[in-house]
Formats: C-alpha cells, structure tokens, sequence
C-alpha cells in the first residue's frame, strides 16, 4: 500500500467521524432545539415565572340609603422569627440607630395587645415562626410597619366587617373566621357576594422584579356584587333600640317587630332583640343567632281575628252591620267542651267590629263556624300560612297549618281566633300586609338587587301577588280594624294622634307539649294610616314576665310606627273613621 | 447561463457603493441603540411601577383605615350615645302642626327618656365600634351657659353654640 492511499484512508477515517460529531452534535442541538424545545422552555419559564391568585373582594351589603352593613376590610396577621431576633439597626439622617431587642419589644407589646413578659417569651427560641397576633387591623398594621423590625413579618387577610354592629344583624347573618358564610343572607346569596378568584402569571427578574416584556395572562378577577336591601338602618336601629328596652323591661324571652311598606312588599325593618352582632356570634347564645322573624314558629292568638273578620266578610256570610250573640262562653256539642272569652262577662250582642273590639272568641266562633272548613283553608293558606313565604330566608319556617280536612272539631274552631296553628312574624305580618294592600298579599322584597360593580344585576326578585279578598271586603275590615285602636281596652294604648290606626291585640298562650302554660306570647299588629295604608308594623313579644295582656305590645307598636311615618313624612290623617257598629249592642235591632 | 458583457464604465457603477454601507451600518447601529434605550426605559418603569404600586396598596389601607372610622363615627350606635352625652333624650310623642289649618296634631309632652318602649342611650351592641365620639365636658358646660343666658335674655333670638361642641377627633 503506498503512502498516498493510507493518507487518503486516514483522511477518509477522520472525515467520518467529524461527520459522526457534527451529526451527533446536530442530533442533541435537534433534540433541544426541537424536541425538548416545550419542555425545556417551561423549566426556564418556571424559574422566573410566578402565578398569583387574585382573591376576588367579597361584596358590601348595603341598605336602602347605601349605608353599608357588611363589607370586606384587610387584616393582618403578626408573626415573628425568633431565630433572628436581634438588635436593629436603622439609618436615620445619615446617622446609625440601634435598637435593643427590649426597646422593640416595648413599642411592640401595647400595638399587639401583649404582656411584656408574654411578647419576649414568644420571640424567644431557635424557631423561624411564631405568631404573635391574630387579625390586627390596618391601623396596628401600619404602626408596626413602620417600626422596620427584619424579624416582623405578617400575613394579609380579607375579613368581614359590620359597622353597624347588630343592626340587622339577624337578617345578614355571618362569616366564619375563614370567611364561609355561616347565616342569614351572607349565606344565601353567597353566590353573588363572593365574586370569583383572578390569576396572573407573569416573569420576574432575580430582584423579584416584573420582567416588562414578559407574557402575563390573565384570568380576570371578577369582584362580588353588592347586595342591596331594603331595610332602612336607621329605622331597623330604631326598632331594635325599641325592643331592646322593651326585652329589659318585661324581662322577656324576646321581641320582634317588622315594617313593610305596604304598596310595595318591601321589608323596611326586621327587628328583633336579641340580636346577633355579626362581628361577634359568639356574643349572644346559639338560638339568638337567627331571625326569629323568619325561623320561629308560634300560636298567634287574637291577631288572627283580624284576618277571619277578613273572610268572613269575603264570603259575605256576614256584613259590618250583622250581628252575633257572643255569651261568655259557648258549650260545644263534643267532648263537654266549651269555648270561652278572655274575660267574663254578661251575653254579648257583637258585630264584626265588636268581635275585633273586645276581641271576642265566643263571637268570632259564631260568625266564623257558618263557613265551610275548607272554605276557610284555603283562605288561611292564600293568606300565606302554612308555608315558607317567597323569600326563603336561611332556615325559614313555615310554620304549621294543616289541612282542613285533618282538623278535629275543637281546631275547627280555634283556628279563627287563632289557636292550633302556628305562624312566623313573617307570615303574620304579610297577611296584615294583604289586610291593608286592598286584599292582595304581595311576596315579600328583602334583597332589592344584586349588583356588580359596572352594574350589571346579578340577581333581582321577582314578586308576585295573590288576590286573598276582595277590595270591599279588605276595606270594611280595615274599617272594622280601626274600632280597636278607637275602642278597644288595650288597643286604645295604640293610637297615634293624627293618624288612623287600624290592628289588633294578640294574647296568645303558649303550649308546651300540648300543655297550656301560664305563659304568652303578646302582639299588636297594625296598620296606618287607615284611609290609604302606607305601614304595616307588627311586634310580638315573647314569654314577658308576670304579663298575661298585650298592654305592652302597643307601646313599642306605638314608637315604631310613628318613627315609620315620622322617617317617611307620611302626612296625618285628614278623614274620621266611617261610623260602623262596634259596641257590645251596637245600634241594631236586639231582635236580630 | 447567460453571461452578458458589459462595459467598464458600467463595470463602475455596479461596484457597491461604500456611502450606501456606511449608511446601512449607522442606520443598523441606530436601531439597536433606539431599542436599547427604549428597553432601559421600560426596565425603568417596571421599577416605578412597582413602587408606585405599593404606595397604591399603602394609600389603600389608610382609606381603609379612615373609612372604618367614619363608619364607626356614623353607625347609630355611636351616634344613639353621642346625643345622650350631649343630654338628648328620645321623645316618643312627636307633634305635628298642619300650617294650613293650624292645627295641632298629638300632644305636646316633654321627654322624660324613662317611658317605656323607648331607649334614649344606645342598646345595640356593636363590637365594630372602634372610634366613638368624645366631649370635652368644659366646653360643653360653657355651651349650656350661653345657650341658657341667649335665649333667656334675648327671646326669640337664634340661640348659639359654641364651635367647643363639634365633635373632637377620636383617639384609638
């Protein structure tokens, strides 16, 4: 072999394998270039890339006037790492300060609400976390803040406020320290208030900078509406202050009361004492963490009169100006039972205003009983009785109604004055409501709207309305109403001068496992001006003290409706009631 | 293949021109300069941006700051209390006068703040309630004295008070 071709053999050998490099080169420059590329780039990308969860600001409930009743606020939580507890040193004009870890702790301990002794011994150890307080708010935040301390750190959260306290605190309800809502609307509309969580992702720098160029995407951030109801703060605040004292006052379980406006359903003021302070549930005892208004079901007693006037002149077995014996009281034809009035007295010759008057039971029985059980059932059940109303409050009850074929003979009976049935403040007021409303009964509003802050309406009630009586009948039943506040023993103690008043008193017993106690549950349910209704205001009082009349159920009806027509300048009453009988013999022929 | 003769004279001008590189080189260089600068200037902004934006999160905690206290001021709580400091009492019995008929409506009766159904103070519990309004009870008792002189002297006169009664700032 000569000298050339093992050159040409060599050269041949060594060009080979730089081909093989460069083609195994090329091959790993492919596999990152091309098929590793995706891979790859995200390794890089996640390095410097951050995603951020933007939490959605949960939304104000606010009431009629805006006034905001709830609504998110940031607090902090303070922690330390007692590792690097230490002296500080800061630059102040130029000048280098040091700071003991005593002198820290002296200025830290008041902002944190912490002993001395208790601060030192938590930012003692060799751990890097301790927390030193829960949920400071942004003032405290601020001032520790500025301290400059490099072993303070701190967490940020959204939390729930209520400026106002327990004003309405029943019906709004709560959060939970994570921020599930617990009660009352917080809990039902949830779904509107909450708002939906944002993410970003974006490039940062070493410095933890914001790459400018770098891709950020977006999931937009979508806050919570803003729940807007129909309660009037200051006349919910009002009535509450009312309740309150008259809670103290007669030593009672409970109170509420309930303002609806009666051409529109709205629900101005759902008062009840006690009331939840939503910043502090564990303030008040379990039970009183609801609405009463909406939850608790009772036996009403007189103010149920009312309404059977209503139907009993709806059908039109009866007019203002017929009349019933009304005895103290009646022998019933089964089980030697009898019905009896709440006083005694001599026979009675009654009218439907005379019945409401001495809110008789014996007179009630005798114009109610003509009418078909059914009849009537179904009267009670339009009224709204027997069933949760529209609003489907958190935990609503609908109280107890049942069919009329299933009522033994007595509640066949009872039931017009109120007794074997159970109803809610509620339902009580919105049958009042239909009473006043001409005799149609509107669902009741209590959320105005949901809103989202470019206005778009998340959610807005639909209202319907349900004819109970006929015109005639609702007005001369008003009229028949009115005879109580202008007549009637306790009912008088209702009457606001200027104004016509038309309601009824309630003593109801309470039973206990089928048990009459010597216990009631007092109301006065009402309405003004009579001529053309603005107001229905019913208050109930439960279980007060040594009180076996509904004396004092006028005087907190009395304040809370004159406030309603005070806060709402309704002008006074220009007309005198029409002059229908009401007196125990009435100007009718006694032969009647 | 074509080839084309050509003569030397267009030889010349076909020869690339050392103005038009020159050109393209500074033109070249300028972009990248432009770019350059206009990235240092968004790199410059991405650092005000920052800053900017936790003067904004400060900014927002101290409206925060404020806005709970003016909630807390307004809430009726503080306010049922401040009208009681001041010696205010609720009076249930409200008159109206018609002045077209002139007529009264209701009772005149003064208040007592004792009737039953009707608090004066605030009985609402509140535990929201961080600033509240304060009094200075001196300024207050000098208010009384010339409000009480005024209007006894002066009948009818508008009866001041003075400015000693706005409300002072909360302290926390």
């Amino acid at each position: 072999m000569g000298t050339h071709a093992r050159y040409s053999r060599r050269l041949g050998i060594f060009a080979f394998l730089l081909v093989a490099l460069v083609a195994a080169l090329g091959l790993r420059l492919f596999e990152f270039q091309v098929v590793r590329a995706d891979e790859i780039q995200q390794k890089s990308l996640d390095r410097r890339e951050v995603t951020r969860t933007l939490t959605a600001l949960r939304g104000n409930i606010v009431d009629s006037n805006g006034q905001v009743l709830a609504k998110t606020v940031f607090r902090y939580d303070i922690n330390a790492a007692p590792k690097n507890v230490g002296p500080v040193r800061t630059v102040q004009d130029g000048v280098i300060v040091e700071r003991s870890v005593m002198e820290i702790a002296l200025e830290l301990a008041p902002l944190l609400g912490l002993d001395l002794e208790d601060l030192l011994l938590r930012i003692d150890g060799d751990s890097e976390y301790v927390n030193l307080a829960k949920l400071v708010d942004a003032d405290t935040y601020n001032k520790i803040r500025d301290l400059d301390i490099p072993w303070i750190f701190w967490d940020r959260f959204a939390d729930r406020l209520y400026p106002n306290g327990a004003v309405a605190g029943n019906v709004l309800g709560f959060v939970g320290q994570d921020g599930t809502p617990l009660a009352g609307l917080e809990r039902q509309y949830n779904t509107c208030l909450a708002g939906v969580d944002g993410q970003e992702t974006y490039e940062r720098s070493a410095e933890g900078i914001r790459i400018p160029t770098s891709n950020i995407t977006t999931q937009p951030i979508e806050d919570g509406g803003t729940l807007n109801l129909t309660i009037d703060s200051n006349l919910q605040f009002f009535a509450q202050q009312v309740l309150a004292d008259t809670v103290s006052e007669l030593n009672a379980d409970w109170a509420s009361a309930v303002v609806i406006e009666v051409e529109t359903g709205r629900i101005l003021a759902g008062a009840e004492a006690p009331t939840v302070d939503p910043n502090d549930p564990a303030g008040v005892a379990s039970d009183d963490r609801g609405s009463r208004i909406f939850q608790f079901s009772f036996e009403p007693g007189s103010i149920m009169k009312s309404i059977s006037t209503g139907i009993v002149l709806d059908t039109g077995s009866a007019d203002e100006y017929d009349t019933v014996p009304a005895p103290d009281r009646i022998y019933l034809e089964f089980n030697n039972e009898y019905i009896k009035d709440s006083f005694n007295h001599e026979d009675f010759t009654l009218s439907l205003a005379g019945v409401l008057r001495y809110s008789s039971n014996t007179g009630m029985t005798e114009f109610g009983r003509v009418i078909d059980r059914n009849t009537r059932g179904e009267y009670l059940q339009r009224f709204g009785f027997g069933a949760p109303t529209s609003l489907r409050f958190e935990g609503e009850s609908g109280g107890i109604l049942r069919p009329a074929s299933q009522w033994d003979e007595m509640t066949n009976l009872t039931t017009l004055f109120g007794q074997g049935l159970a109803v809610t403040p509620i339902q009580m007021a919105f049958a009042y409501q239909a009473l006043a409303n001409d005799g149609v009964r509107l669902d009741p509003i209590l959320v105005d709207s949901c809103v989202s802050s470019d206005g778009t309406v998340y959610y807005k009630p639909e209202q319907a309305a349900t004819r109970v009586l006929s015109e005639s009948a609702a007005r001369v039943n008003l009229e028949a109403m009115e005879k109580v506040v202008e007549f009637g023993g306790v009912g008088k103690t209702a009457a606001i001068p200027g104004y016509r008043v038309a309601g009824k008193t309630g003593t109801a017993e309470i039973s206990e496992n089928g048990i009459y106690l010597d216990e009631y549950a007092i109301s006065f349910y009402g309405v003004a001006p009579a001529e053309d209704p603005k107001f229905v205001v019913g208050v109930t009082i439960y279980r007060p003290e040594g009180v076996s009349n509904s004396a004092n159920a006028t005087p907190p009806f009395k304040a809370i409706m004159q406030q309603a027509l005070k806060h709402y300048r309704v002008p006074p009453s220009t007309t005198e009631s029409r002059n229908i009988p009401s007196d125990r013999f009435g100007n009718v022929d006694e032969n009647d | 293949m074509k080839v084309f003769m050509l003569s030397a004279q267009d030889a010349r001008k076909l020869r690339p021109s050392m103005v038009s590189a020159i050109v393209f080189i500074i033109g070249l260089i300028g972009v990248f300069a432009l770019q350059l600068m206009l990235n240092m200037m968004v790199t410059q902004d991405a650092y005000q941006l920052r800053s900017l934006e936790a003067q904004k999160r400060d900014l927002a905690t101290e409206v925060q700051i404020i806005q709970e206290e003016v909630a807390s001021l307004g809430s009726p709580q503080n306010l049922a209390d401040a009208a009681n400091q001041l010696g205010m009492v609720a009076n249930p019995s409200s008159v109206l006068l018609d002045i077209q008929t002139n007529r009264v409506f209701g009772e005149p009766v003064p208040a007592d703040g004792e009737s039953l159904g009707l608090a004066s103070a605030n009985l609402v519990a509140n535990s929201a309630l961080g600033s509240t309004s304060r009094f200075i009870t001196a300024s207050l008792e000098d208010a009384e004295v010339i409000a009480g002189v005024s209007s006894e002297l002066t009948e009818g006169a508008a009866v001041t008070l003075q400015s000693g009664l706005i409300p002072a700032s909360p302290t926390r």
